[in-house]
C-alpha cells in the first residue's frame, strides 16, 4: 500500500475537463455580470463594491478551467492488478479504492460525444455495490483495459 | 438446470378469495378518487335528497363494477411451473405474460393482509434477482398447501434433492412479549410518529369546513405558555403511543428460523398483517448490531442484516431481530449467522489526537449557525455560542464509540450517529475497501476507511473516520486477496 497506483490518465483529460469547465465556467460569467450589473446601476453601490461578482466569477472560471483539470489528473492513478484494481483521486481529499477482481461483475467502455472527439474512453467496472469508473483513457488502452479486467475476473471466478 | 426432477404443472388459478382481492383493489383504488370531495360535499352540509341518491348510486355502480372487475382478472390470472420457469399470465384487458427461469428466483415470500387471513389464504411474493422490469411478482392468493407447493417447486432447482429433509425449520429465537412492548417504548420513533400527526392534523384542517376548523383551533391551540408546554407534551405522548402500537403492529409474534437445510433464515412478524420472509444465508452481507438512544443505557440493541439482490431499493436493511440484550448478541450469532460471529468488545479505539476532531467536527455547524446571531444580537447573543458546548460533547462521544478490530477474516467497524452501530463484515463480502485523507487529517496521520457492501440492489458504505493512516493502510493491505492466499 505504500506505492502508488502505476498508470495515469490520457494527458489529453486535462483537455476535456478543460472544455467541460469552459461550459460550466459561462453561466458562472453570465451571473457575475448580471449581479454587478444589478448592483452598479440598480443599487447604485460604488464602482469597486459592484465590481466583486465579475471578480468572483473570473476567479471561479480560471479555477474550473485553468487548475483543477491539471490538479485532478495529477491526482488520478489507476492499476490493474491480477487480484484486485486500485484507484487514487480527489482534489482536495485523496481517495484510495480497492476492488478485488472476483467482486467484478462485468465490465464496459462508454464514449460521450466529446470524449470521441478527443479519442478518449471511459471504462466502467460493476460490483454488487455499484458501478466504478476509470475515465478519460485513450481509446485504445480503454479497449486494453476493459479486456484485461474482464479476463482477470474470470480467472478470478475460476479460484 | 440438469436436475430431472423439474417440476412440470398444468396452468393454475388463484384461490376464488382472488376474485375478492382484486374487487377490493378496485374499489380502493376509486374510493381515494372519491372520498375527499365525497367527505367534503357531506360536512359542508349542502346535500339534499338528490345529492345522496346519486352519492349511493355511485357506491353501487363502483361496487359492482369492481366485483365484475374482480372475476374478470382472476379468469386472466394463472401461473404455471414448465420448463425450468415460472410463468404468469394476467391483465383483463391488456395481456401480459412473465416467465422467470427458476434459477432467478431469490426469495419465494408470503405476506398475509387482515381480508386473506378471513378467508384462510395467503399472499405470495416472488422475487427475482436484478436485470430491468418488475423485480417482483406477487399472486394475491393461494391456499395454504398452494402456496407451500408452489415454493416448493420454485426452490427444488436452487436446492439439492439429496439434502430435502422434510424436518420442520429450526426455531432460533421469537421474541417475547415483554420484549415487544420494550421494543416499542424504547424504539425512538417518536420524531417519526410526530411529523405523522402534525401531517395528519394538517390534512384534517384543509378537509374540514372552515368555520368548524377555526372553532376546533380555537379551542385547543394555546394561549398561554404552560398551555403550550402541555400541548407539546400531549402531542409527545400520543406520538410515543403510535410509536409502541407501529412497532407492535410489525413485530408481534416475531420469529427467527432456520431451514433444515441450514441454507435459509425465516423470518415471521406482525400482528393483523403477516409477513414471513426468507433470507438466503449465502445472501447476507453484513450484519449491524444497532444500539438506539434509548436501548443503550438498557444494554439493548436491534440486529438488522444487509442482503444482496432483495427488492427493487438499494440500501434496505433488513432486521434479523427487533430486541436483544447487548450480552446475548454474540451467543445469537453463533447460532443464527454463524459467519458474522466475530468479538464485538474490545475493539481498537481511534488514535488520542482524533478526539479534538471529533469534538470540533460536531462543534462547527452550531459555531456556524451561532456566530452571526451572536454578531448581531451582540451581548445577548453570545448565548447562542454556548449550545456548541453539548455539540462538542456529543462529538466526544462519538469519539468514545468509535473503534475497529479485525477478527480472522471479518472486519468490525463501531461508529455513533445517535444510535451506537457495530458492523461485521467478512473479507468475502467487501465489494470495495479504501480510504480517503484530506489535508487536514494528512497532518496529523489520520484517515477515513471506506468499506463498500452490496445490498438491496446497489451498496452501502460503511466509514470510520480518523482513524490512524498506517492502521487504515494495514487494514486495507489485510483485507486483499492475497493476504489471503500466503
Amino acid at each position: 500500500m505504500k506505492t502508488e497506483p502505476k498508470q495515469r490518465l490520457d494527458p489529453r483529460a486535462k483537455l476535456l475537463w478543460r472544455v467541460t469547465g469552459t461550459l460550466q465556467a459561462v453561466p458562472v460569467l453570465v451571473g457575475g455580470v448580471f449581479g454587478s450589473y444589478v448592483l452598479y446601476a440598480s443599487a447604485e453601490v460604488a464602482l469597486h463594491l459592484a465590481v466583486l461578482p465579475v471578480l468572483g466569477a473570473l476567479a471561479l472560471a480560471v479555477l474550473l478551467v485553468g487548475l483543477l483539470p491539471t490538479l485532478l489528473w495529477r491526482r488520478w492513478r489507476y492499476e490493474i492488478r491480477p487480484l484486485e484494481i486500485d484507484l487514487q483521486r480527489g482534489l482536495v481529499q485523496v481517495t484510495r479504492t480497492l476492488v478485488p477482481m472476483a467482486r467484478v461483475q462485468h465490465v464496459d467502455t462508454r464514449r460521450g460525444p466529446l470524449q470521441r472527439r478527443l479519442g478518449l474512453a471511459t471504462v466502467v467496472f460493476y460490483t454488487a455495490a455499484g458501478p466504478n469508473e476509470i475515465p478519460q483513457l485513450a481509446q485504445k488502452t480503454a479497449a486494453e483495459v476493459r479486456d484485461r479486467i474482464a479476463e482477470l475476473t474470470r480467472t478470478a471466478d475460476e479460484l | 438446470m440438469s436436475s430431472s426432477t423439474l417440476a412440470e404443472t398444468a396452468e393454475r388459478r388463484l384461490h376464488p378469495a382472488g376474485m375478492l382481492l382484486a374487487a377490493l383493489a378496485t374499489v380502493r383504488r376509486w374510493f381515494g378518487l372519491a372520498a375527499f370531495p365525497g367527505i367534503a360535499a357531506l360536512l359542508n352540509g349542502e346535500f339534499g335528497m338528490r345529492t345522496l341518491l346519486l352519492v349511493l348510486l355511485g357506491i353501487a355502480l363502483i361496487a359492482v363494477l369492481s366485483v365484475v372487475w374482480g372475476v374478470l382478472s382472476w379468469r386472466a390470472t394463472t401461473y404455471q411451473v414448465s420448463g425450468g420457469a415460472f410463468h404468469f399470465k394476467q391483465g383483463v384487458l391488456q395481456k401480459s405474460e412473465r416467465s422467470l427461469p427458476l434459477e432467478r428466483i431469490q426469495s419465494v415470500d408470503t405476506v398475509q393482509g387482515v381480508v386473506q387471513r378471513v378467508f384462510g389464504v395467503v399472499g405470495v411474493r416472488i422475487e427475482a434477482a436484478g436485470g430491468g422490469g418488475e423485480p417482483e411478482i406477487s399472486l394475491s392468493a393461494l391456499s395454504r398447501p398452494a402456496a407451500g407447493a408452489l415454493r416448493e417447486e420454485l426452490t427444488r432447482s436452487t436446492r439439492r434433492a439429496s439434502t430435502e429433509v422434510l424436518d420442520e425449520p429450526a426455531l432460533l429465537r421469537s421474541l417475547a412479549v415483554r420484549d415487544l412492548l420494550l421494543a416499542g417504548v424504547t424504539s425512538g420513533q417518536i420524531g417519526v410518529a410526530a411529523t405523522v400527526v402534525f401531517g395528519a392534523w394538517q390534512a384534517v384542517e384543509r378537509v374540514l369546513p372552515r368555520d368548524f376548523a377555526q372553532r376546533l383551533s380555537e379551542a385547543f391551540l394555546p394561549r398561554t405558555f404552560s398551555e403550550l408546554l402541555l400541548l407539546l407534551l400531549a402531542v409527545a405522548l400520543f406520538s410515543w403511543l403510535l410509536a409502541i402500537l407501529g412497532t407492535v403492529f410489525a413485530h408481534a409474534g416475531f420469529t427467527l428460523s432456520r431451514s433444515p437445510d441450514g441454507k435459509y433464515l425465516h423470518i415471521s412478524r406482525g400482528l393483523l398483517e403477516r409477513h414471513e420472509s426468507t433470507v438466503p444465508l449465502a445472501r447476507i452481507q453484513a450484519i449491524r448490531v444497532v444500539e438506539g438512544v434509548l436501548r443503550q443505557p438498557f444494554g439493548l440493541a436491534s440486529l438488522r442484516v444487509e442482503s444482496a439482490g432483495f427488492g427493487a431499493e438499494r440500501g434496505v436493511s433488513t432486521i434479523l431481530f427487533p430486541l436483544i440484550p447487548r450480552r446475548e448478541v454474540g451467543e445469537f450469532l453463533r447460532i443464527a449467522v454463524p459467519e458474522f460471529a466475530a468479538p464485538l468488545d474490545n475493539l481498537k479505539p481511534l488514535p488520542g489526537r482524533a478526539r479534538r476532531r471529533y469534538a470540533f467536527r460536531s462543534a462547527l455547524p452550531v459555531l456556524v449557525l451561532a456566530t452571526p446571531y451572536a454578531v448581531l444580537f451582540f451581548p445577548g447573543g453570545l448565548a447562542g455560542l454556548l449550545l456548541a458546548l453539548p455539540a462538542a460533547l456529543y462529538g466526544l462521544l462519538r469519539y468514545g464509540a468509535a473503534g475497529q478490530g479485525l477478527d480472522l477474516d471479518r472486519l468490525v467497524l463501531r461508529f455513533r450517529r445517535l444510535a451506537r452501530t457495530t458492523v461485521v463484515a467478512p473479507r468475502g463480502r467487501l465489494q470495495s475497501r479504501g480510504y480517503s485523507v484530506s489535508p487536514f487529517q494528512r497532518r496529523v496521520g489520520l484517515a477515513t476507511l471506506k468499506i463498500e457492501v452490496a445490498s438491496g440492489s446497489g451498496g452501502t458504505v460503511f466509514r470510520l473516520v480518523d482513524v490512524d493512516a498506517k492502521v487504515a493502510e494495514g487494514l486495507v493491505e489485510a483485507l486483499s486477496e492475497r493476504a489471503r492466499i500466503v
